[in-house]
């Protein structure tokens, strides 16, 4: 089989080439010309479940009506990852940021030409740094949201002021985790102030102990937000890792919950849209993500989904009290105390999925 | 065989063979290829050295080859229940109902009309805290605090799916019953056997090939089942398989998950191989 493949290899790499010279002669167009509105085509989106939305991408939408976005999904940043590496003929797609210097060293994605994005001067520096690697721009930010942990008011009347509470056997039975190797690590890191990026076998090995004497107390890991809302709705659950689109959802179902403001600080994650290194229509890619950072683009995102936007200017167009609150917008210095999800090396993020799995297996 | 209908016979088996070649053949190369890849990264099938590092690390982690103890003894587990349940529903089908059976089989196979999903759903609003079982516990006074254990366990994910295979083992005892020859039973009766010995020395010996063939068809993919455990198992229920998804779709550590279903398909491999050599012993002897 292997010997097979070797026989193909040389072929393959002339196809690959191929592909690669034609999209670099049309990356090499001189003029950064907007896209027409009369543009027409087909532009391929590998994107996550609920975002084929239009709201998701209403603006372009409106500004170019003959272009058709049609959206293929991915199920996790794995999977997206995996379907990127696999071939796909999606032209944007959208990690989340942990993943981006994965898609440069594979050369799955293209260094972005900045000046063809004309809304690119109203997002914030400390969002623009989040697509880079290797100080080059890959990808724009756009979407972003928080961690942290949700709570039944009515259950817990105290309140909950730190992440120690996921692990606290006064709750036994009504702890949700997030079903996540990273994730259960950089909770870990944030109770004991370790830094997730430069953590010891030792540390490790604690991190393991922790989350495998946490099991007993946690009723089931979620995988899916709609899990987690009906587990938290039923008062089956009264405490969980959680993201603010679940604490809105809640709130609208006037559930008794608040989000917690943990002192060692709420974690955050940001989404990412990059165009595909073989894209073939390299225009309709940059109009589509050019449109994505509008204050529009943002009012309709947040509203519809209580996700955070990147272009600030956004923020002053939602009027929904639940939405202000859940993203915290009324607070401007909530993202000084969040901490983005950091670049892990593939080697750790090995390392976390295998120690997640030991958790999960362990008897 | 004459050389024409050799032709024939080529021409019929191209089309299936091809399929399974295609289809399943080539996935599994392409998957035990990967368990001996280092990493995920770089080219598909360039750039690589084949490695041991996988099956180092699965061995080395005592808790993946517990849970694939505990995969099997539960997939063992289900399909006994399973077999066990089906048996009296078969047996009934063929020799109490008889002819009008067809129409019993549809209905017995009616739960599969419905999403797999919902099915085990149903499971939540039975077992659930604030469910059935729960409910009418509490207000017969029995209990005072809704039994948590009933959902989010390992027995949860044995019930669900006992329930879910009963009906599928049903088929192949009902096709095995269907073939005894009655003249057999007569024979054992006017010899005098009671109606037990009947069952014992007859009718069970000779169903026994529907009852190992059931029996295996719940245990091969009970084994590495991922969909109910994380539905129903919670916490504490993962099986062999939801460890294998894990590192498929979600920590992108694809080398380790074919690794660990290499492992999968050859123990349970081996473990069919057995029993059907039993099997066989056992035929013989019936």
């Amino acid at each position: 089989m292997i010997a097979s493949f070797r026989r193909l290899a040389p072929l393959s790499l002339l196809v690959l080439l191929a592909v690669l010279a034609v999209a670099c002669a049309k990356e090499k167009r001189p003029a950064a010309t907007p896209l027409s509105p009369d543009a027409t085509g087909t532009l391929t989106v590998l994107d996550w479940a609920g975002y084929e939305d239009t709201s998701m991408f209403v603006t372009f939408h409106r500004a170019y009506p003959k272009v058709t976005v049609s959206v293929a999904f991915g199920e996790s940043d794995a999977d997206i990852f995996g379907k990127m590496k696999a071939g796909t003929d999606a032209c944007v797609f959208h990690p989340y940021s942990g993943w981006q210097h994965f898609y440069v060293r594979d050369g799955l994605v293209a260094e972005l030409d900045t000046t063809r994005l004309s809304h690119w001067s109203e997002i914030p520096a400390r969002f623009k740094a989040l697509g880079q690697v290797d100080g080059k721009q890959y990808f724009i930010p756009w979407d972003w949201g928080y961690t942290s942990i949700l709570y039944r008011t009515d259950k817990i009347p105290g309140g909950v002021d730190s992440w120690t509470a996921l692990f606290d056997p006064k709750y036994k039975g009504h702890i949700s985790m997030w079903d996540d190797g990273p994730g259960a690590v950089a909770i870990a890191t944030y109770v004991k102030n370790w830094d997730e990026t430069k953590l010891s076998d030792a540390q490790l090995a604690e991190i393991e102990r922790m989350w495998t004497s946490q099991r007993p107390l946690n009723r089931f890991y979620w995988t899916g937000e709609p899990e987690l809302v009906q587990g938290m709705a039923s008062g089956e659950i009264w405490l969980a890792y959680a993201w603010q689109g679940a604490y809105n959802t809640l709130l609208g179902q006037h559930v008794p919950v608040a989000y917690a403001q943990p002192k060692e600080g709420r974690n955050s994650w940001v989404g990412l849209y990059g165009i595909s290194s073989k894209c073939q229509t390299p225009d309709l890619a940059y109009g589509f993500l050019d449109e994505k950072l509008t204050a529009a683009q943002g009012v309709s995102l947040i509203s519809s989904f209580a996700y955070g936007h990147v272009n600030p200017a956004a923020y002053q167009g939602v009027t929904d009290s639940n939405i202000v609150r859940a993203l915290s917008l009324n607070d401007p210095t909530v993202l000084e105390r969040t901490k983005f999800t950091p670049l892990v090396t593939e080697a750790d993020r090995d390392h976390f999925g295998q120690l997640w799995a030991r958790v999960k297996a362990a008897q | 065989m004459p050389r024409q209908s050799r032709g024939r016979l080529w021409a019929l088996i191209a089309a299936p063979s091809l399929w399974l070649v295609l289809f399943l053949v080539l996935p599994l190369l392409l998957l035990a290829a990967y368990s001996f890849r280092a990493g995920v990264g770089g080219a598909l099938f360039r750039d690589w050295t084949p490695t041991l590092e996988q099956y180092r690390i699965l061995f080395a982690t005592p808790a993946f080859l517990r849970l694939l103890v505990m995969s099997a003894g539960i997939a063992l587990v289900v399909a006994v229940l399973a077999t066990l349940l089906a048996y009296p529903v078969a047996y009934y089908l063929v020799f109490r109902i008889r002819e009008r059976a067809g129409v019993y089989i549809v209905l017995l196979m009616i739960p599969f009309w419905i999403s797999y999903l919902l099915r085990v759903m149903a499971w939540k609003v039975i077992l659930g805290e604030g469910g059935a079982v729960n409910s009418l516990l509490l207000s017969l006074g029995l209990i005072h605090e809704p039994i948590s254990a009933l959902f989010y366990s390992r027995l949860a994910v044995i019930v669900t799916l006992v329930y879910v295979w009963t009906p599928f083992v049903a088929l192949p005892i009902i096709a095995t019953l269907y073939r005894i020859d009655r003249a057999l039973l007569e024979a054992a009766s006017s010899l005098g056997a009671t109606p037990r010995q009947r069952f014992w020395r007859v009718t069970l010996p000779l169903s026994l090939p529907g009852v190992i063939a059931g029996a295996v068809m719940v245990f091969i993919p009970t084994v590495g089942e991922y969909v109910t455990p994380s539905l129903v198992g919670g916490s504490s229920g993962a099986m062999y398989g939801n460890i294998i998804f894990d590192f498929f779709g979600r920590s992108a550590n694809w080398p380790l998950g074919a690794a660990l279903a290499v492992v999968m398909l050859l123990l349970t491999l081996a473990l069919v191989g057995a029993t059907s050599r039993i099997s066989r012993v056992e035929r013989f002897i019936g």
